[in-house]
């Protein structure tokens, strides 16, 4: 029981937030210690300053029990503490070994001559240690998201890290990847490596660390041993209130189709088969939930329905009309509210106040429209009243939409398209980096939808988000729906295994 | 992104529209390929009593020639039948034709055609031509090598014109104070670091956009030329009597019939730019400075979070392609002739644009593109001179379209350094 890593009293400021109050924490050697927080708790920011990136205002970092300053990433690699970020800090037109070798490279000769020979055959040994199979000259483009964390694990231990840090590493894995993960984990940890596994996912933290601390809003909330917690207690931890863990919801009531796919392709902007010949059909008043790893096709299957992107070949209709080649504003008059999956680039227009943006998809229209000029007056009461039903905390509705919270501001998404009678809608990761607070209300508003009898559609890569709200789980790969389950028969297992490929 | 292999895997299995495209795209080519071939047949009928008269210088300067005399309309033929072979093999073998190769073989033949049939029979001497073509490509491919290293370090560089104006500026003065030929290039080059760094400190530091910090630089340089140039150098000529240097002929090679005069005795700039080329080209992809750089400009955040200095490093390759650049620069003003003059870079710093973006931002790419640049200078000025043919601003308009081109995609996609332009936050 010896300390590798301690953490003691940090606090970080940025403007406005205070993102690490007197924070400590304390890693043994050999054992995996689980970060647990929501989103904007301040775990990023942490890590950021165990790695070097960030100095912290106060409080200080001991490794090995003595006092350290990392005064940038070099020295904190150096204490060996390696970093595995939420985005892959990878090269895309870099092969493994260069990514894998970058920054601790062997030169020779005079001109620092890259020995990539020496690189090469120090990553296929590494590989071979820890069962990372990796192919040491592919080009990191051309690599699956699970192989890419394999590389970053091997940057880590390339130089020589016994501090490992994984900043929510499951985000992109299906489950089985994520098993294997956890598998690669407890084989690092028994070698003597300390692992340090960031995640807002319950059940990550209860499977694999041997302590889990609690950070909310900051601050150190509590530890505690796996075996001595459940979900409900270290959900309450990290929330700060009980949580309902499962969504409220009955029976689904289920009408006619109305939506309708009939072997839709939709190329993606390289020209290339994104979604391919998908067959679909979501009635009134189900829900219906993708699920699927990203990047297999959900993102343009969103953007044809939503008409965004136009359908290559293949039949779409809403309520028995076809949709094929008509314009988003025609395919929103028509009913259809869109919840985009990136909130900032397509659900709003940051710059603009929270009053106009709650106006983008009816400012054209009566009593808010006169022909020429906006009418301010009907604009705001309008805004008044949504912002009121919708729960939005904002100063005032002339605020700059980018100043709010990001729940805040999907409040504000949600509540101008459903502040009308739709008859389809489409969600797109409508919960991504939201607190909890916050996603319990988006999901009571989708659950709400659909009792009014709309058709839902909805796109997530959290498992636990499609397992909860969907009446039928669609699952996409590489583009096709490579199956669809009724909520019942849909088990963690069944789901994880078609978003994998394999045939069910 | 892993979505190309993914979608690749999806087309074949569900025989995607991307096959059917690639068919209908062959297919397409083949077709024009055709109509070349045929326009070539034509134009062999249309010259069939053409000869062509060309030269060859066989020793030194002003000695004998070797001539070459043959039909035009066999170029022609020939041309065609290379043309007809490729439709030929596109239409046949589809989208696993490889036809950039076809055309490459194609490519000298047509221009030769081109070349003779706009002489119409004049005698000409290709030796100059040649020359011309490698003495104007020397210092634009150190200039696109310029660009090259400050672009794959994340940093935008459309200052090589102003780099080229400063450093022949200040060549001129420098070699003209000093009296010696060494003092210009090496003047250039200082210049030319002080104007890199400074685009450095516009760009990285207070994050002006580097297009408009580039263009500034660009506006500025000329300004300031022209100022001294009318203020200083007019008055005072001994500032602009710089030393020259001239072509070099290289002991014992120098000496070989026509490769002597043709490859052999050229500016001394030729073959630092050939040098510049095979070092860089070592150094941006075998050494630990290079893969270092390249991850600066493809994802500096990659860099930044494995302890690479990221702005240090960008920072050493603006000031190191600002001497290159401004080294290149001081060419214009040392070649013999006549010193420094009002805007006597004459858009050369745009053609290294050109040749970086033509190349792919590979140094070996943009010398061949500057090669075939200075060659459409070479023919263009060597045409006007025997008075003959197309108007010789339509031969110089060959770099620029031949750079839309590529850019537009049409010869296969081009992919610059992923962050070239963004500014980079650490820590």
């Amino acid at each position: 029981m010896s300390l590798r890593l301690e953490l003691r009293e940090i606090t970080k400021q940025f403007p406005g937030v205070l993102a690490n109050d007197r924070v400590s924490i304390q890693v043994e050697r050999g054992k995996v210690l689980g970060l647990l927080g929501e989103n904007g708790a301040g775990k990023s920011t942490l890590m950021n300053i165990l790695s070097g990136i960030y100095k912290p205002d106060s409080g200080t970092i001991i490794v090995d029990g003595e006092q350290r300053v990392f005064r940038d990433p070099a020295e904190a690699i150096e204490a060996g503490i390696g970093m595995v970020h939420q985005h892959f800090m990878l090269v895309p037109v870099f092969d493994v070994v260069e990514s894998v070798a970058l920054g601790a490279e062997t030169a020779t000769g005079p001109l620092g001559t890259f020995d990539r020979a020496a690189a090469r055959a120090k990553i296929v040994e590494l590989s071979k240690r820890y069962g990372l199979s990796v192919d040491p000259d592919a080009k990191i483009e051309s690599l699956p998201v699970g192989v890419r964390q394999r590389v970053e694990i091997l940057k880590a231990l390339y130089r020589k890290s016994d501090v490992l840090v994984l900043d929510e590493p499951s985000a992109v894995l299906t489950p089985q990847e994520t098993e294997e993960l956890f598998g690669i984990i407890r084989g690092l940890a028994s070698a003597g490596t300390s692992v340090i596994f960031i995640t807002h996912k319950l059940h990550e933290v209860l499977e694999v660390a041997d302590t889990i601390t609690v950070l909310r809003r900051g601050k150190v909330v509590g530890s505690v041993k796996p075996k001595e917690a459940d979900p409900e207690q270290l959900a309450e931890m990290m929330v700060g209130r009980e949580v309902q863990l499962t969504v409220d919801r009955g029976q689904a009531k289920v009408g006619s189709v109305t939506l309708s796919l009939k072997g839709v392709t939709v190329l993606n902007q390289a020209g290339e088969v994104a979604v391919a010949n998908v067959d679909l059909q979501i009635r009134a008043g189900e829900i219906v939930a993708i699920a699927g790893v990203q990047g297999n096709g959900q993102t343009e299957l969103v953007e044809a329905v939503t008409g965004l992107r136009p359908v290559d070949s293949g039949e779409m209709t809403l309520n028995g009309e076809s949709l094929v080649g008509a314009s988003p504003r025609k395919i929103s008059d028509a009913g259809v509210a869109h919840i985009p999956e990136d909130r900032s680039r397509d659900g709003m227009v940051k710059g603009m106040t929270v009053a106009e943006n709650l106006m983008l998809n009816s400012y054209h229209r009566k009593p808010f429209s006169s022909g020429v000029t906006l009418n301010r007056s009907a604009i705001e009461a309008a805004a008044e009243k949504i912002v009121k039903d919708f729960d939005v905390r904002t100063p005032s509705i002339h605020t700059d939409i980018a100043s709010l919270s990001g729940g805040n501001q999907q409040k504000v998404i949600v509540g101008r398209e459903f502040s009308r009678t739709v008859s389809l809608v489409v969600a797109a990761q409508p919960t991504r980096g939201l607190d909890v607070g916050s996603i319990e209300y988006i999901h009571k508003r989708l659950v709400e939808q659909r009792d009014a009898g709309a058709a839902v559609l909805i796109v997530s890569t959290e498992l636990d988000e499609v397992l909860a709200l969907g009446d039928r789980i669609a699952v996409m790969f590489e583009g096709q729906i490579v199956g669809v389950l009724d909520a019942k028969d849909a088990t963690r297992e069944r789901v994880g295994l078609l978003m994998g490929g394999a045939a069910v | 992104m892993s979505k190309s292999a993914k979608t690749n895997a999806v087309a074949t299995h569900v025989m995607g529209a991307e096959e059917l495209k690639a068919l209908r795209g062959s297919r397409i080519r083949a077709f024009i390929f055709a109509i070349f071939a045929l326009a070539a047949f034509a134009a062999a009928t249309a010259n069939s009593a053409t000869i062509a008269n060309l030269s060859l210088w066989v020793d030194t300067i002003g000695g004998t020639d070797a001539l070459i005399s043959f039909p035009v309309a066999i170029v022609w033929i020939g041309s065609g039948l290379v043309l007809g072979a490729v439709a030929a093999a596109q239409y046949r073998l589809g989208g696993k034709y490889r036809w950039r190769v076809g055309i490459a073989i194609a490519s000298p033949l047509i221009v030769t055609a081109l070349f003779t049939t706009l002489l119409a029979g004049t005698p000409a001497n290709l030796t100059v031509l040649f020359t011309g073509t490698f003495n104007y490509a020397g210092p634009v491919a150190i200039g696109a090598l310029a660009g090259i290293i400050s672009e794959r370090s994340g940093v935008l560089n459309i200052a090589i014109e102003g780099k080229f104006l400063l450093g022949a500026l200040s060549g001129a003065v420098a070699s003209s104070i000093f009296g010696i030929a060494i003092a210009g290039p090496i003047a250039g080059a200082v210049i030319g670091a002080l104007v890199g760094l400074l685009l450095a400190i516009l760009g990285l530091r207070y994050k002006v956009d580097q297009i408009v910090a580039g263009t500034v630089i660009n506006l500025g340089a000329a300004g300031i030329t022209t100022f001294i140039y009318l203020r200083v150098l007019q008055i005072h000529s001994e500032f602009n009597s710089p030393v020259s240097i001239l072509p070099v002929k290289i002991p014992v090679l120098g000496d070989l019939p026509i490769v002597g005069n043709l490859l052999f005795t050229l500016s001394p700039y030729s073959y630092l730019a050939l040098i510049l080329v095979a070092f860089f080209t070592y150094m941006l992809f075998r050494t630990r400075w290079g893969l270092r750089l390249r991850a600066s400009g493809e994802m500096p955040a990659a860099a930044g979070t494995v302890g690479v200095d990221v702005m240090k490093l960008r920072y050493r390759a603006m000031i190191l392609a600002g001497a290159l650049a401004g080294l290149a620069g001081s060419y214009l003003a040392l070649s013999g002739t006549g010193g420094f003059g009002m805007g006597i870079s004459a858009g050369r710093g745009f053609i290294a644009l050109a040749a970086l973006i033509f190349g792919a931002w590979k140094p070996w790419n943009a010398l061949g593109a500057a090669l075939i640049f200075g060659f459409a200078e070479a023919a263009s000025t060597l045409l006007s001179i025997l008075g003959v043919g197309l108007p010789p601003q339509v031969l110089l308009a060959v770099p620029y379209v031949m750079t839309i081109i590529v850019v537009a995609g049409l010869i296969g996609r081009v992919r610059g350094p992923a962050s070239a332009g963004r500014p980079y936050e650490q820590g």
